[in-house]
C-alpha cells in the first residue's frame, strides 16, 4: 500500500540514548530534567521562565529547536506534570492557565489520567468515557470502586495533589552559566569564560561561607551534544583562576574526547560539592602560601592524571607487614593528616624493609638450620646470593579474623648477601618432616 | 694582529655566554671576585651564597663545591636492577636528611616507576619511617607513562610546594635524553627546588645533572652496643658504596656512607678513596649481570671521557 515506506525494527535501546541525550540538551532549560517514560520528557521549569521572556516564549524556542533537530515534539506548560502529560498526549498542547486546568482537562478521555487499562475498560463499561465525566461523581463510591489510585491521579492532574519531579541529575549548589551569541571552539577562549563565570560564582559561594570542592563544566555543543567535564579539588575553592586552572589540566587530559566541532553555545560551570571554606589563620607567622601551592599542585595533577595519582600512605594498626599500610589519595588526605595519628599506628620493634613486594616472591633456600634458622645461600631469579650475615627469626602469626585457616604463621629473617644486599625473606610453614616449607622474599632493605 | 684581537673578542664573548647558560660565574670576573675575596671573605661568602645542601662531611662537601646543589639535579644511577636497595636507600637517605635541615611542612613527592614497582617492591610506608621519613613527608605517585612522570616532575619542582621531588626511571629510555634532563634542570634552577633523578639499571649518559652518583651495596655496620662496641653478626646502619662519577672534579671520588636514620645523619664509614674502578669492572662479574635489553653493550671508551654520548 506504501511501497516507499521503509520499516525498521525498533531498538529499545537506542531509542533510549536518545532521549537521555535530548534530556541533556533540554539542561538549557533548567536543572530539573527527569524522564517520563520511553518517549517523554519532563522539565521542571518554576524560576526559569524569565530568562526566556515568558512561558509561551520558552515553549516556542524549545519545540522550534527541536524542530530544527529533526524531532517532531508536542509540548505543554502547566502548574501540575499531570496535567501537561494529559495535555501533550491527548490534548493540543500549549500553556495552560490555572483558571482553564479544568475546561482542559475536562474533554479528554480517561485514560489522560494515566491509569492502568483494566481501569479504563472498567471505567468505559460505566459509560465514564471523559475526564469531565468523573467530575461530577461523588468521590466515596468512586474511590470504594476503583481504589484511590484514580482519586490520586484526578489530584495530581488537577494539581490539588502535590507529585515531584525525580530530576536525571543531582542538582548543583550554585551554577552560573553564560550564552553565547558566537560559538567557541579554542581551548583557551574555554578557560578564559570559566574564569569569567567562575568568578561569578564567587559572591554566591562567599556569601554561603563555602568553597567548591567539585565543578563541572558542561559544554553545549552547537549540534545539541553536550559535553560535562568534572574537576575536583582537594580544598574548597573560590578563586576564579584556581578553578579555571583545574579545568585547563582536565581540557588537556580530555582533549581527544572533546571534539569541539562548530563550538559551544553555552558554558555552564556547576558546583556539584561543597565544604566550608577555611577562613582560619593557621598560624601567625606563615601566610599560608605554602599550603596553597601543594593544594594546587595535587588538584593539577589530580585533574590530569586521575585522583589516584597521587597518593598518601596511612599507617594501620596490623602485625602483617602488607596490611600495616594502605593508600589513601591525596585528594582525599590532603589536610585532614595529622602528625598525631601516626602515633596511633602500631610501631612493630624490629626493622622492616624499605621497599616491599606486593606479591611475596619465591626463593630457593638452601642449607636452611632446622628447625629455625635462616638459610645459608638462596637462589631469587636465578641468582644465587651468599648469607653472610642474619637476624630472625619474627614470627609473625596470620590474623585469624582475616585471614583463611589454612594460612601459616611466618618465620621473618633480615638477611645479607656477601655483595652487601639486603633482604627480608621468610619461611611458612615448619620443617615438620611432612611437608616442605616455603620460601619467600619479601621486602630489600636499603 | 687586529684579527686576531677581533677573534678573542668573539671567543671570550662565547664563553661568557655559555657560562651565563650554565649559571657559572663568568670567567672574566672571577679574577676580580678572587681579589675581592682576599680583602674581605665575609661578603664573599654571603655574596656567594648558593642555596647547597652540605653533608657535614669535609672532604665531600669539598668535592661537591660546597654541597648537594638546591636548585639543581642530581643524578643517582645504580648498575643493577638487584642495587634497587641501595640505590632508593641512598635517595631517600638524602630525601631524609633534608628534611631534617629544614622545617619546612612541604612533603618530598616520589614519581615512581611501574616496572621498578614490579622489580624491587614499592616504597613501604613502614620501612621508610623507621629509615627517617614519617609517612606524611612523602607522596607517591606512580604514573603510568614515562611521558606523565616527565610531566610530573616538572610541574612538581615548578611548583615549588614540595621540599624534594625523586623521580625513578630504570635504565636509558628513549624518551629521556639531554633535553629532557635540561628542561627540568632548569625548572628546579627557577624554582630552587632540588630534582633527584634516581636511574636504576642505568648507564652514564649526557645529562644535566651537577653531580652524578653511582650506588652500589656495602656491608652494613653492626649494631652498636652501648659501650660503642659493635655487636657481633648484627645487620645496624646501611651504607652505601658511593662514586662520584660527575663531578666538577676529573678524578672520580669513591667512599662509603653510612646513614643513621635515628640521628638523620650521614658520616663516612671506611677510609676514602678510590677503591676499585667504575670504569674497570672485575673481569668475572658472576650471575650478578643484568639481560640485555633492545641494544647491546656499549665499547668501552678509549681514552679520556670528555663527554657522554645518549646511551639510550
Amino acid at each position: 500500500m506504501f511501497p516507499k515506506i521503509d520499516v525498521m525494527d525498533e531498538d529499545g535501546e537506542a531509542d533510549q540514548v536518545l532521549l537521555e541525550a535530548i534530556a541533556d540538551w533540554c539542561d538549557r532549560y533548567t536543572p530539573l530534567v527527569a524522564l517520563d517514560g520511553r518517549e517523554g520528557l519532563l522539565l521542571d521549569i518554576t524560576g526559569c521562565v524569565h530568562l526566556f521572556g515568558g512561558e509561551e516564549a520558552l515553549l516556542r524556542d524549545i519545540l522550534k529547536r527541536l524542530f530544527h533537530m529533526g524531532f517532531d515534539v508536542k509540548g505543554a506548560i502547566s502548574s501540575s506534570p499531570g496535567l501537561s502529560w494529559a495535555a501533550c498526549r491527548f490534548g493540543r498542547g500549549g500553556v495552560i492557565d490555572d483558571e482553564t486546568m479544568k475546561e482542559v482537562l475536562a474533554p479528554l478521555p480517561v485514560n489522560a489520567l494515566r491509569i492502568d487499562d483494566a481501569m479504563t475498560v472498567s471505567l468505559h463499561k460505566l459509560g465514564l468515557k471523559r475526564v469531565g465525566d468523573l467530575f461530577p461523581m461523588p468521590r466515596a463510591p468512586l474511590a470504594r470502586r476503583f481504589g484511590t489510585q484514580l482519586l490520586l491521579r484526578l489530584d495530581q492532574a488537577l494539581g490539588a495533589n502535590e507529585e515531584a519531579i525525580s530530576p536525571r541529575r543531582p542538582i548543583a549548589a550554585l551554577s552560573a552559566e553564560r550564552r553565547l551569541a558566537e560559538p567557541i571552539q579554542a581551548e583557551e577562549h574555554i578557560l578564559q569564560l570559566t574564569g569569567q563565570i567562575a568568578t561569578s560564582l564567587r559572591p554566591g559561594l562567599e556569601s554561603r561561607g563555602i568553597g567548591g570542592r567539585v565543578f563541572e563544566l558542561v559544554l553545549f555543543r552547537i549540534d545539541g551534544r553536550v559535553f560535562r567535564i568534572a574537576a575536583g579539588a582537594s580544598q574548597p575553592l573560590r578563586d576564579p583562576e584556581r578553578i579555571s586552572s583545574l579545568f585547563s589540566e582536565r581540557l588537556n587530559a580530555a582533549h581527544d574526547d572533546l571534539d569541539a566541532g562548530f563550538g559551544f553555545e553555552l558554558l555552564r560551570l556547576n558546583v556539584l560539592q561543597h565544604d566550608t571554606f577555611g577562613t582560619a589563620q593557621g598560624d601567625f607567622i606563615g601566610d599560608g602560601e605554602s599550603e596553597i601551592a601543594l593544594a594546587d599542585f595535587v588538584d593539577r595533577v589530580s585533574a590530569r592524571l586521575g585522583a589516584d595519582c597521587l597518593q598518601f600512605a596511612e599507617l594501620r594498626q596490623s602485625h602483617m607487614p602488607e596490611r600495616a599500610r594502605v593508600f589513601v589519595p591525596a585528594m582525599t588526605a590532603g589536610s585532614a593528616q595529622k602528625k598525631g595519628d601516626e602515633d596511633l599506628a602500631f610501631a612493630p620493634r624490629s626493622d622492616r624493609p624499605l621497599r616491599l613486594f606486593h606479591h611475596p616472591e619465591p626463593i630457593d633456600a638452601f642449607a636452611a638450620t632446622v628447625p629455625d634458622g635462616p638459610p645459608q645461600r638462596f637462589r631469587w631469579r636465578r641468582i644465587v646470593h651468599r648469607v653472610v650475615r642474619a637476624e630472625g627469626p619474627e614470627r609473625i602469626s596470620p590474623e585469624w579474623w582475616i585471614d583463611p585457616k589454612e594460612a601459616e604463621e611466618r618465620d621473618y629473617f633480615r638477611l645479607e648477601s656477601d655483595a652487601g644486599r639486603r633482604f627480608w625473606i621468610f619461611r611458612e610453614g615448619h620443617y615438620d618432616g611432612k611437608t616442605a616449607p616455603s620460601w619467600r622474599v619479601h621486602g630489600i632493605f636499603a | 694582529m687586529a684579527e686576531n684581537a677581533t677573534a678573542r673578542e668573539t671567543l671570550f664573548a662565547l664563553r661568557e655566554q655559555i657560562a651565563r647558560m650554565e649559571g657559572k660565574p663568568l670567567p672574566g670576573l672571577a679574577a676580580a671576585k678572587q681579589a675581592d675575596a682576599a680583602a674581605d671573605p665575609e661578603a664573599q661568602k654571603s655574596r656567594n651564597n648558593q642555596p647547597r645542601l652540605p653533608f657535614g662531611i669535609a672532604p665531600l662537601d669539598a668535592a661537591l663545591d660546597g654541597g648537594l646543589p638546591f636548585d639543581g639535579l642530581t643524578e643517582i644511577r645504580s648498575m643493577l636492577m638487584l642495587d634497587a636497595g641501595a640505590a632508593s636507600g641512598f635517595v631517600l637517605a638524602l630525601a631524609a636528611y633534608l628534611k631534617a635541615m629544614e622545617t619546612s611542612e612541604a612533603p618530598v613527592l616520589w614519581v615512581g616507576d611501574v616496572v621498578s614497582r614490579q622489580e624491587a617492591g614499592a616504597p613501604y610506608a613502614v620501612g621508610l619511617r623507621q629509615f627517617g621519613l614519617d609517612p606524611h613527608e612523602i607522596l607517591y605517585a606512580s604514573p603510568r607513562r614515562l611521558d606523565d612522570a616527565l610531566w610530573l616532575a616538572e610541574t612538581a619542582v615548578a611548583s615549588g610546594a614540595l621540599s624534594a621531588t625523586i623521580l625513578e626511571i630504570r635504565g636509558n629510555p628513549r624518551h629521556f635524553g639531554l633535553t629532557e634532563s635540561r628542561r627540568l634542570g632548569l625548572r628546579a634552577k627557577a624554582a630552587g627546588r632540588p630534582l633527584f633523578l634516581l636511574r636504576h639499571a642505568g648507564e652514564e649518559e649526557a645529562s644535566s645533572a651537577f653531580f652524578r652518583f653511582l650506588v652500589k651495596p656495602a656491608r652494613a655496620s653492626g649494631r652498636r652496643l652501648p659501650d660503642g662496641s659493635m655487636l657481633g653478626g648484627s645487620i645496624g646502619h646501611p651504607v652505601f658504596q658511593l662514586t662520584l662519577e660527575k663531578s666538577r672534579n676529573p678524578a672520580p671520588l669513591s667512599f662509603f656512607l653510612e646513614w643513621n636514620p635515628r640521628g638523620r645523619q650521614f658520616s663516612l664509614d671506611r677510609e676514602t678513596g678510590e677503591t676499585s674502578s667504575f670504569r674497570n669492572p672485575s673481569t668475572h662479574p658472576g650471575a650478578g649481570l643484568p639481560a640485555s635489553a633492545d641494544r647491546q653493550d656499549r665499547s668501552p671508551v678509549l681514552g679520556p671521557v670528555v663527554a657522554n654520548e645518549r646511551a639510550s
